[in-house]
């Protein structure tokens, strides 16, 4: 790996740039396999879980791969994202990157990803459907592969359920009130010593979306632009602080604690909560961390309108400054469509996309595996959704700075909601 | 060089200088080599980029003075300079204070002196680390050891740094109990002073806080300057405590959010590398115009026994 001192980070765009045109267009003529031993760096976000999988999957290419050495690199999602962009910037960036839908078009766009087309031969997406490799293509061109997907879940501790003498919701008929009431139930007969339910959203881009959906709105419209009202926003937060205000949910300094936990720390997780909202492949490091009986179940409001969504979450992408754009697409070919990689990673990274690894995985599956399939089958999905637009990859850290000014009543909802869908506007202008 | 290419010099007048000169600036290459590599060449980009509008990942493209007049009316600019101004001109007072009323005490000959000193010195070394940031965020979180001790006194505790009002100063605290670096420079300063001023004073019937004040503390404003302009500008920089204890977003709600943190998430962040670079000359300019006023003060309150 040829390293790039960081003081030339002004011109290295400038130089990659030529080469990135040249693989436009050559399609691909020169990708091809080395001889010699090659060293390709992989990178992604993830609990623990999910890098001891991947580590496994990693040896087991390697076994079959005896000429490349995988090395991999992770870190929680707010790192991730800081040092892909340093990395990049310095024109060193990892050859195989986990990508996510809220980034794809930040560096699809800017040219920092490989288009796919050029290295067919070595990784086969024949297997996929066509719709979702759709989710990996920006203007045309392919940029990624789906890994798998994930739908917002409502999971419940039953252990604490049981432990209160409180009824586990029936979630074919719940609402947001029927939601409300049960949390409070929960703290009320608990004694305050648990809170029913933590945040339920309107600090990130999913739980937003599915609560706009559910008021017949949505937050980008086809064409990339922002139609989320800020009076749909506004409610969601108004909702918030009052199951705040009734003691059902967390109160906001233990919300703030929580966010920067991480998922083994969050408040479901150590059981100071029995009820959150998560995403259904997130099952398998909660029940890890808190081991007890969590169940998925549908969010509320899920059966007046099917508002929830299949989230096109993860990818694999390969880095247009890689080296060795032959081997880091082998090794996602390997990752993909290959049982030996289901077998290790199974769903962790979300049901798989690859129609025949999704099967394959079907037979064989772990407990919070089982419970994420499960759900997946049982949940009615609503239209798919827009890829967040160039410009838009800060939606959750800008989000979560208005909701904690509306939390410590620093500012009204509607005021707050409104100040941030001008930011937001603001920030993909700039960047289109 | 050896010795005897030294003894050929001898005598050889402005040639030997010469070739001394060159002997020296070869072996001040390494230094030279990063001072340009690593620091001038990435300022003078950083000055390039501050008029350009520069997402990282494709080229720069110029855009005169718009970075700056956007900071004009960009509010978590002037959120983060708040939050900085408000850090710096606490925590600073406050440790060389602490920094100095410590110095005092140990210079009184207390046993064990380098045990104490090593002690106090200790957090120094640790301060600015990841380590201690993440310690820092256990010790006042909400299930943290400071409220356990609250509650032993019967106080009922909050989530020191998960709550607007409270979250800076924890941050302060941290910068505070960092003073052992200052402290000692306090120390070795204490020992330069002549104990002949103390006796002389002391046969003229001065008490002791009448020592202090016009012997030690005159004699000690070099050190008290010095350590005095490092601090500002250190936290002015600070970056890390901030980092870590809010996960990188500087809340709750922007209340923690320094200069550096702003200037990172709107490089890192937002792609905005050209706006970054300009908060990083503003920065400069900010540190530089502290320093000079410092100096500029200095005049009239710093005494060289000399």
């Amino acid at each position: 790996m040829q390293r790039r001192l960081i003081f030339k980070g002004l011109g290295a765009s400038a130089v990659a740039l030529p080469g990135l045109a040249a693989c436009g267009t050559g399609g691909g003529g020169d990708v091809e396999l080395s001889d010699e031993p090659v060293t390709i760096r992989m990178t992604w976000w993830g609990a623990d879980t999910r890098a001891e999988l991947t580590d496994q999957a990693i040896a087991a290419f390697q076994k079959e791969h005896p000429n490349i050495t995988v090395k991999g690199e992770f870190k929680d999602w707010a790192g991730y994202w800081d040092a892909l962009a340093t990395t990049t910037a310095a024109n060193d960036s990892p050859d195989v990157i986990q990508m996510d839908e809220l980034y794809l078009a930040s560096y699809g766009d800017r040219g920092t990803l490989l288009d796919l087309a050029d290295t067919s031969d070595f990784l086969d997406t024949s297997g996929f459907e066509a719709a979702t490799l759709e989710t990996g293509k920006i203007d045309g061109t392919q940029y990624a592969i789906p890994i798998g997907a994930g739908m917002l879940a409502s999971v419940v501790n039953a252990d604490l359920f049981a432990q209160y003498g409180v009824e586990l919701p029936d979630d074919t008929t719940w609402t947001w009130d029927d939601y409300a009431a049960i949390a409070n139930e929960l703290t009320e007969k608990s004694g305050g010593v648990i809170n029913g339910t933590g945040l339920t959203g309107g600090t990130d881009a999913g739980s937003i979306r599915y609560w706009a959906r559910l008021h017949g709105n949505e937050l980008y419209g086809e064409n990339g632009d922002v139609t989320l009202d800020p009076a749909v926003l506004a409610a969601l937060w108004e909702y918030s602080l009052a199951l705040i205000e009734s003691g059902g949910a967390e109160t906001a300094a233990e919300t703030v604690e929580g966010q920067s936990a991480g998922l083994e720390g969050s408040s479901i997780a150590t059981g100071k909560i029995a009820m959150t909202i998560a995403y259904n492949t997130q099952i398998t490091p909660l029940l890890a961390a808190s081991g007890a009986d969590l169940r998925l179940i549908q969010l509320p409001g899920a059966v007046e309108t099917t508002a929830n969504f299949i989230k096109p979450s993860m990818y694999w992408a390969v880095s247009s400054q890689s080296e060795h754009p032959a081997e880091a697409a082998t090794l996602i070919d390997f990752l993909v469509n290959h049982e030996a990689a289901a077998d290790i990673l199974g769903t962790e990274r979300g049901i798989p996309a690859n129609p025949a690894m999704r099967e394959h995985v079907a037979t064989d599956l772990d407990e919070g595996e089982q419970l994420a399939v499960d759900y997946l089958e049982s949940a009615t999905v609503g239209p798919a959704v827009v890829v967040t637009p160039n410009g838009g990859s800060g939606f959750d850290p800008t989000c979560q700075r208005y909701s904690q000014e509306v939390l410590f009543g620093e500012r009204t909802p509607q005021d707050a909601a409104e100040a941030f869908i001008e930011e937001l506007k603001t920030e993909i202008d700039a960047a289109a | 060089m050896s010795a005897t290419s030294e003894l050929h010099n001898l005598g050889q007048g402005g040639a030997r200088a010469k070739r001394q000169n060159k002997t020296a600036f070869l072996f001040l290459l390494p230094w030279f080599l990063g001072l340009f590599v690593i620091t001038i060449g990435p300022m003078l980009a950083s000055l390039i980029l501050s008029f350009t509008d520069y997402n990282l990942l494709q080229p720069a493209e110029f855009n005169g003075l718009e970075n700056f007049s956007r900071m004009l009316g960009d509010e978590r600019l002037h959120q983060s300079l708040g939050v900085t101004f408000t850090y710096v001109f606490v925590s600073v007072p406050v440790q060389l204070g602490l920094a100095l009323g410590l110095a005092i005490v140990l210079d009184r000959g207390v046993r064990g002196l380098a045990f104490y000193r090593s002690m106090f010195y200790l957090p120094s070394l640790l301060g600015a680390s990841v380590a201690i940031a993440v310690l820092w965020r256990m010790v006042f979180g909400a299930d943290g050891l400071f409220n356990d001790g609250l509650a032993l006194f019967g106080i009922e505790g909050r989530g020191w740094i998960s709550e607007p009002e409270t979250a800076l100063g924890t941050l302060i605290t941290l910068n505070v109990w960092t003073f052992g670096s200052p402290m000692v420079i306090f120390l070795a300063g204490l020992r330069q002073i002549p104990r002949m001023y103390y006796e002389a004073a002391s046969v003229d019937g001065a008490s002791r806080w009448r020592q202090f004040l016009s012997v030690t503390l005159p004699l000690l404003t070099p050190i008290i300057f010095f350590n005095l302009v490092l601090q500002i500008i250190h936290a002015f920089q600070s970056f890390t405590q901030a980092f870590i204890v809010s996960g990188g977003t500087g809340g709750p709600a922007d209340s923690t959010l320094f200069y550096t943190l702003y200037l990172y998430q709107r490089g890192f962040g937002n792609f905005d590398m050209g706006y970054a670079s300009a908060l990083a000359w503003l920065l400069l300019l900010i540190v530089g115009a502290f320093t000079a006023i410092n100096f500029w003060a200095s005049k009239y309150w710093v005494f060289y026994n000399d």
